[in-house]
């Protein structure tokens, strides 16, 4: 379990020198502005949730995550995890914890993918016999056989990710951090490392906090969102809700020969249209609240010449690029 | 490797319990070294070039000493064959302890890869000083083939006596350990500022004159002289060689050896304290 309370941290960089003669100034110059990365976060994480921690760049993101994982100590506010406050005891969290942090490697370069696991297994103490069980099944479930012994230096980014996740989990930890664990891999890569995380999830129970800007990631392995700006915690909630919440719409598109000239039919409004070859294609908007879904779906196709309909939820993405935008979203949102 | 144990800071002691077993962290520790001296030798080239570059600089020692010495016997009490041998196993020395490369947890920390070594079960600070050796350890076959054919050339004399072997061997394994800690410790100064590339430029010419690896302490005048042999540089390289060289070794060879050890507990001491506060400081950049 990941408990977080009141958590904050400050960042103090020295202040910009403007003026004649700045860069020779700023040697001496003592002014130092704060930052708060982190602002108030309470976050409670139960043991088996995968938990999609949202939020644009420089939200404080990956901040929250190296004061969750024992690297960086919080300027105030409480961290338990397992029972353990990481920045306090270092060492006894390390085995608790697995963290990837997509940007940059906890693998050797110099030296082959194997190698860098071997240490690894050393570090942790894990038997022989432990290690090439977790190695083989790991190996075989991201297909690495065939990079094994290439050294890291030399992989594709991901092959390395692989790496990187493997060394993560290689000593089965209970708590999975994963800090944009897909940024820069194509589709294959991301669905094979989603649906690894996802198995490990099932199989070991394994406590996933995940960061990414890929919504598809979420989607696809996340019940529960955290949104987080400016340091400070938009929205907690299941991925539902939030599509409830925030986009109380759906969406229907439809295929005609002609392009429709109507702006809505009845509370069934329409949002785009655009050719599609020698047909036109548009989309409409309504409240299922208000009408029920086939209801809809068969005024439109009363009302136009329809060659094909298609009906579809809200784009998290959509929902999400709101909250952003707008940035106050229901505080508390829980 | 007594070493990383010895600097383990207090507070990590006293959770040992929930940590790695001692035997586990041994292994740890010697696959991290391991680790660090395959590193070294990734490219074969490397290895290659390291050998050439040891045994030129001792074929060069050895000629600018002989041409310092020219016809003359002695310098200031000091024997040619003496000098010549003394410089020798300086450059041997300086290419085995990697003074002043501070680039273990420096390197670490500039990368952010540091973010890493403070989340594993064992300390970082054992795992850079194993780290290090490993790759000090790495030298030893181009320091072994430079120390063959200063031999050949006839450069290095072997030691006078039996005892002064014996304190030698002991000695510049004390040294190597000084150079490790300084080392380490001087690395920790990237926790305060990263901009630290002329400062340890400015730290490593300091370093290499005062340890003596350059010139014997014997040529400097008085005062400097005692300077330099009450700061730690010294005890890295010039005690030991100068106990090799020593053809009649006695008290103060072990009072030699006394105040090496006396530097280790200093800096172990030393270094575990600006540890403690370099973690406490430890900022890890973007992402
Ligand atoms: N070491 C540091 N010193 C000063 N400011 C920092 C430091 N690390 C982060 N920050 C600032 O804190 C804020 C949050 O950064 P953080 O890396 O947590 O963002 P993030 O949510 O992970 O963003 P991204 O999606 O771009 O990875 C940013 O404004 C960043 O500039
Ligand atoms: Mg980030």
């Amino acid at each position: 379990m990941i408990r977080a309370e009141h958590l904050v941290k400050a960042f103090s960089r020295p202040a910009r020198v403007e003026g004649p003669l700045s860069s020779v100034r700023s040697l001496f110059s003592t002014r130092r502005v704060l930052t708060r990365a982190v602002d108030d976060v309470s976050l409670q994480i139960d043991d088996g949730e995968i938990v999609g921690y949202l939020g644009p760049n420089g939200a404080g993101k990956s901040t929250t995550i190296k004061m969750l994982t024992g690297i960086l100590v919080p300027t105030a506010g409480n961290v338990e995890v397992e029972g353990i406050v990481p920045w306090k005891d270092r060492r006894a969290n390390a085995r608790n914890i697995g963290a990837v942090f997509g940007q940059r490697t906890q693998l050797w370069t110099d030296l082959p993918l194997r190698d860098s696991f071997e240490l690894i297994s050393r570090l942790y103490g894990l038997g022989r016999e432990d290690y090439r069980r977790a190695l083989d099944e790991f190996v075989d479930l991201l297909d690495m056989g065939p990079f094994m012994d290439t050294s890291v230096r030399s992989l594709s980014l991901g092959q390395r990710m692989r790496g990187d996740i493997v060394a993560a989990m290689l000593y089965r930890p209970p708590v999975l951090y994963l800090d944009e664990p897909t940024v820069g891999l194509d589709v294959v890569a991301k669905v094979r490392i989603r649906e690894f995380i996802a198995q490990r999830n099932q199989d070991a129970g394994t406590t996933v906090l995940l960061t990414t800007h890929d919504i598809a990631d979420i989607e696809q392995l996340a019940h529960r969102v955290v949104i987080i700006d400016e340091g400070r915690i938009l929205y907690d909630g299941t991925l539902a809700q939030l599509r409830r919440e925030y986009a109380p719409y759906r969406e229907i598109v439809v295929r005609t020969r002609e392009e429709p000239t109507l702006a809505h039919v009845g509370d069934i409004e329409r949002t785009t249209t655009r050719p599609d070859g020698d047909d036109h294609l548009t989309a409409f908007r309504f409240d299922p609240e208000r009408i029920p879904a086939p209801a809809a779906i068969s005024r439109l196709s009363d009302a136009l010449e329809v060659l094909d309909i298609t009906s579809r939820e809200p784009g998290v993405e959509d929902v999400i690029r709101r909250i952003y935008l707008s940035g106050s979203v229901g505080r508390d949102g829980r | 490797m007594t070493t990383g144990a010895q600097t383990v800071p207090a507070h990590d002691t006293v959770r040992a319990g929930s940590a790695l077993p001692l035997a586990l962290a041994a292994r740890a520790l010697a696959a991290a070294c391991g680790q660090s001296w395959r590193s070294q030798f990734v490219f074969r080239a490397s290895m290659w070039s390291g050998i050439v570059g040891a045994v030129l600089q001792v074929i060069l020692v050895h000629l600018v000493w002989t041409a310092v010495y020219g016809s003359r016997e002695s310098v200031a009490g000091v024997d040619q064959s003496v000098a010549i041998t003394y410089a020798v196993l300086g450059v041997l020395a300086t290419l085995v302890f990697q003074p002043f490369v501070f680039d273990t947890l420096y390197g670490r920390l500039r990368t952010g890869a540091i973010a890493f070594d403070v989340m594993r079960p064992v300390s970082a600070v054992p795992m850079a000083l194993a780290q290090q050796l490993g790759s000090s350890l790495a030298q030893l076959p181009a320091a072994g083939c430079a120390l063959v054919v200063g031999l050949a050339l006839g450069a290095v004399d072997p030691p006078p006596t039996l005892a002064s072997g014996v304190a030698f061997a002991v000695s510049i394994t004390l040294g190597l350990v000084i150079a490790q800690i300084m080392n380490f410790t001087v690395g920790l100064v990237g926790f305060w500022t990263l901009e630290v590339g002329g400062a340890f430029l400015v730290y490593r010419m300091l370093a290499q004159f005062s340890s003596g690896a350059l010139i014997p302490l014997w040529f400097m005048p008085g005062a400097l002289r005692a300077v330099l042999g009450w700061l730690p540089f010294s005890a890295q390289i010039f005690v030991p060689i100068s106990l090799y060289v020593d053809p009649d070794p006695g008290w103060h060879t072990v009072s030699a050896i006394g105040g090496q050890l006396l530097w280790i507990g200093l800096l172990i001491v030393l270094s575990a304290l600006v540890w403690r506060r370099a973690i406490r400081r430890l900022v890890i950049f973007g992402g």
